[in-house]
């Protein structure tokens, strides 16, 4: 490997992404100057207290001077970011059940020790939202409701039609008993896996199909509801079919990315005997493979409301096309897809840590941009504002979720020791060529 | 998602020199007995018997059932085309379009084929990169059953526009430098499905003319006849088998399955963007393109079994076509069945949680309005009937899984006639509402299609292979050098 012509192109490409974010929102913008009266339209709307959070009476609206806001919105953002791990944990269990795969087996114990932080850990790490958020210090809508299931807020029409979800109580045991069943199931999941350890029958594969498949339903189901709780409801008014699918394939994108990075850093300690060429390949295809995923999520989600340009629906993006929030859209369109999509083509590159390496931060950071996108405009509608609660609630959280995650990987084995797609997993025929030589520097 | 160790076809004496096993001091228990999997080949079958079995089926004369089939088919084949001749000479008047429908059976039946047309890249494709080796007896029929779909599909699109001659030269569809200037329409979805499906369907052709080549030469060689030998010979390119010729079809069959793999998610987005870059009620919605994805998969998939059940019966090749190929075509319906009502439930609950009174009308409308029967027919066969699959007993009773696919068929044209219909009979204005009610030339124009489709078809099974020999052969023990049957070590029938 040439190092300096490698960094040269990952400086390129970087410098690409970079320039494509900047000249692109430049140029749209210079666009948008030419038809004032359009965009005063649509500002018009934007500026109307839905796009903003505020009420129909104007109260109620996030104050960014706020310092407990501050934190709430930063602490909001790095809490969806880590629970994107958990949530993606959960479905990787979940289909390598379903689809009784092999390939899986020896990053099995990556995937539920990472599902089962969403206990302790992840319940610890909610009771703050609930609390700023009954607190009136997160979701805008939560001051105009209370603690009862009746209609409170007929004064916003499109919160009285769904108070029945949109109130105080709804609220904490709805996320309260959507936590406690992942809890549950990913408790079940690894009890299951560690007693097949032990005598390696056949029961504890088939509990665990039981369990994934109707546990796959109530998980679809669980991920929208939460994720409309959390992040789609700092703005109740929006709407769109896509948007928990939106929030999935992002968190599936992160983790595989992680994955990926633990995968390669255990390969050469804990995980030698059982990982391969193929294993990080295969990692590095499902990477590839959500990185279009996304983009193609994404695009249908943003092409068909621009599209058809209903207002209901369009605030949600003019909010996020003012200030630095539209170079921010255009980072994610760049960053989150073209410069992956180009960079994982190659066999070669998916296999190559020196490129990988890299690529696991930048999948990091975008998503961290892909949750602030969705978070913080809600509180800075100007542009984007970063303050020091931010690198401080992700450390914090990365920090905490990542010494528990540790702790769990040493206390057990590293992988299914009797599992019975094992021996199936360890004999992959077909390496690409390219990649071996790479996977072995 | 689920991989086993791959070879894939006949590269298994490349893949043998990349073997990497694990470390000799991992001692690795083989699985309980309960969860072996199994063969994909039944019967421990040779290689001789694979390409006799198959080959022979276009080979040896065709049974009695197939020259009344063959009739029957292009008898309503022609039924279509001479309706399609009514159409055009008389004015689209002759279908129950009226306003506020203008779209109806036509569309439907158009989504309805585009849809079927998606299980055979997909399989091809999308299994074919994720290494699932059990789409080796199944993908050569499901490829050109999407080529025939497609087939039907276009027909629809063309004939709706009335004056077809319009549509094909400069005008509504096909962009064509002209004196007046006048361009397609761009901006509209429309035109977005002449480009996306018409390069699917020169994909898949090429894809599946590919991966027929090997075969065809096998056919080719095993020619009694001249006239058959000439025409083996022809299309198979002057196929041996070197190592060279090897080497060319699996990178071409590999950078095709690649292409194809964005086309098949594309073909049906796109085609979901015909209503959902709309701003009608129950059609303007942001889950649309992978649901119309899931959908098509779906309704592809219970084609697939629809037609597969009965040839593996008729032509006896229930050791290719095993108990476990249809089990899992079950658990993909059941899993996409799935994907589809988690986006029904979703636009339910979004036009609730929306709080827009038109959106929640148009649903409450679907469900309860006059046309309910339709959308019940549709819950009926594609959320519930595919539930029956979580049970073994009834994924292995081939004639239960046969029905259940003959249901989702039926759902899949319901879904699209829901979707459709029931968003634009009732306007937003209570005056411009209407029923639409078929004629008869609606009717016997989509019975027709599926004349065509039957014609295509068995033709299809008359004289290529149904089933790729190569590919099949590949996934044997006999093709695994470290299985304890491998190469020329076991002994085989």
């Amino acid at each position: 490997m040439n190092f300096p012509l490698f960094f040269k192109r990952i400086l390129a490409a970087l410098a690409c992404v970079g320039i494509l974010t900047f000249a692109t929102a430049r140029v749209l913008a210079a666009e948008h100057a030419e038809a004032p009266k359009a965009v005063a339209g649509q500002a018009a709307h934007a500026e109307t207290p839905d796009a903003h959070g505020h009420d129909a009476h104007g109260h109620g609206g996030p104050d960014s001077s706020d310092i407990v806001q501050q934190f709430g919105y930063s602490y909001l953002t790095a809490f969806m970011f880590v629970l994107s791990l958990i949530v993606a944990s959960m479905f990787f269990i979940l289909i390598h059940h379903l689809f009784d795969a092999a390939w899986s087996v020896p990053v099995m114990r990556i995937a539920e020790h990472m599902a089962n932080l969403i206990f302790p850990w992840g319940f610890a790490a909610l009771l703050p939202i609930i609390g700023l958020a009954l607190a009136g210090k997160l979701h805008p809508w939560m001051p105009l409701t209370d603690w009862s299931l009746t209609p409170t807020a007929a004064a916003d029409p499109s919160l009285a039609v769904k108070s029945v979800m949109f109130n105080k109580l709804s609220f904490t045991v709805l996320l309260l008993g959507i936590f406690g069943f992942w809890a549950w199931m990913a408790r079940s999941f690894r009890g299951y896996s560690l007693a097949q350890d032990k005598d390696g029958a056949a029961i504890w594969t088939r509990k665990a199909r039981f369990l994934a498949g109707w546990g796959i339903f109530a998980f679809s189901v669980t991920v929208t509801v939460a994720v409309f709780l959390l992040m789609k409801s700092l703005q109740h008014q929006f709407f769109s079919t896509m948007y928990g699918v939106y929030y999935f394939a992002g968190s599936m994108w992160t983790t595989l990315a992680t994955y990926y990075g633990i995968t390669r850093w255990l390969q050469r300690k804990e995980l030698r005997p059982v990982i391969l060429p193929n294993h990080i390949h295969d990692l590095g295809k499902w990477f590839f493979a959500f990185t279009v995923f996304y983009a193609y999520i994404h695009f249908s989600q943003y092409f068909l409301i621009w599209n058809a340009a209903v207002p209901e629906e369009t605030f949600w993006y003019v909010l996020r096309e003012k200030g630095t929030w539209e170079h921010m859209g255009f980072l994610i369109l760049f960053g989150h897809f073209f410069l992956p999509f180009l960079l994982l083509l190659r066999i070669d590159t998916k296999m190559s840590l020196n490129v990988m390496g890299p690529m696991i931060f930048w999948a990091w950071l975008m998503h961290y941009v892909d949750m602030t996108y969705n978070v913080m405009p809600v509180l800075y509608p100007k542009g984007l504002n970063i303050t020091l609660w931010d690198p401080l609630c992700f450390g914090a959280l990365v920090a905490v979720f990542g010494w528990a995650w540790l702790k769990d990987f040493r206390a057990f084995p590293a992988w299914p020791q009797k599992h019975p797609r094992l021996k199936e997993a360890l004999v992959h025929h077909e390496i690409p060529k390219a990649g071996q030589a790479a996977a072995h520097h | 998602m689920a991989k086993a160790a791959a070879i894939p076809a006949g590269v298994a004496a490349k893949a043998d020199s990349h073997d990497h096993h694990a470390p000799p001091q991992l001692k690795v228990a083989e699985p309980p007995k309960e969860l072996e999997r199994e063969p994909l080949v039944l019967n421990n079958r040779s290689l001789t018997w694979i390409t006799d079995a198959i080959a022979g089926v276009c080979e040896k004369p065709m049974p009695k059932w197939w020259w009344p089939a063959f009739i029957l088919s292009a008898g309503t084949m022609g039924m279509m085309f001479s309706l399609i001749a009514y159409l055009i000479s008389t004015g689209v008047g002759v279908w129950g379009l009226n306003q506020p429908a203008d779209w109806a059976w036509d569309i439907t039946n158009f989504v309805f084929w585009i849809g079927i047309g998606h299980a055979g890249t997909l399989i091809s494709a999308v299994l074919c990169l994720l290494r699932q080796k059990w789409r080796t007896s199944i993908n050569r029929a499901a490829e050109a059953m999407t080529i025939f779909a497609v087939a039907c599909a276009g027909i629809f699109p063309v004939v709706h526009t009335g004056r077809v001659w319009f549509a094909l030269f400069p005008g509504y569809l096909i962009p064509f430098p002209n004196s007046n200037g006048i361009w397609p329409q761009f901006r509209s979805p429309l035109l977005w499905d002449v480009f996306a499906v018409s390069t699917y369907g020169t994909v898949s052709l090429l894809f599946w003319y590919t991966g027929l080549i090997p075969d065809l030469a096998t056919l080719r060689d095993r020619a009694t006849h001249k006239v058959r030998r000439f025409f083996y010979g022809l299309f198979s390119l002057g196929w041996t088998g070197s190592n060279r010729h090897w080497s060319n079809y699996e990178k071409a069959y590999l950078i095709l399955a690649g292409l194809s793999t964005p086309l098949v998610l594309s073909v049906h987005s796109i085609v979901s963007f015909d209503f959902a870059v709309s701003q009608v009620p129950g059609w303007h919605t942001t889950i649309f393109p992978p649901y119309f994805v899931a959908g098509a998969i779906f309704s592809g998939f219970g084609m697939v079994l629809t037609l597969m059940i009965p040839m593996r019966a008729l032509f006896n090749l229930h050791d290719i076509i095993t108990t476990r190929h249809i089990e899992l075509m079950c658990k993909v319906l059941l899993a996409t069945g799935s994907i589809v009502g988690y986006a029904y439930g979703m636009e339910f609950f979004i036009a609730w949680y929306g709080g827009s009174p038109y959106e929640l009308y148009a649903f409450k409308n679907r469900a309860f309005g006059p046309y309910w029967w339709s959308y019940w027919s549709m819950i009926t066969c594609n959320v519930i009937s595919p539930h029956f699959f979580w049970f073994k007993k009834l994924r292995t009773n081939v004639v239960f899984v046969w029905i259940v696919s003959c249901f989702v068929n039926v759902g899949m044209w319901f879904e699209r006639f829901v979707i459709i219909v029931t968003s634009l009979h009732r306007d937003y204005l209570p005056s411009s509402w209407g029923y639409f009610t078929p004629t008869w030339v609606d009717v016997f124009t989509f019975v027709g299609s599926f004349g065509l489709f039957m014609t295509l078809f068995l033709l299809f099974i008359r004289f290529l292979p149904a089933i790729s020999i190569t590919e099949v052969k590949a996934v044997t023990p006999q093709a695994d050098p470290h299985h304890p049957l491998g190469g020329a070590k076991g002994h085989h029938h």
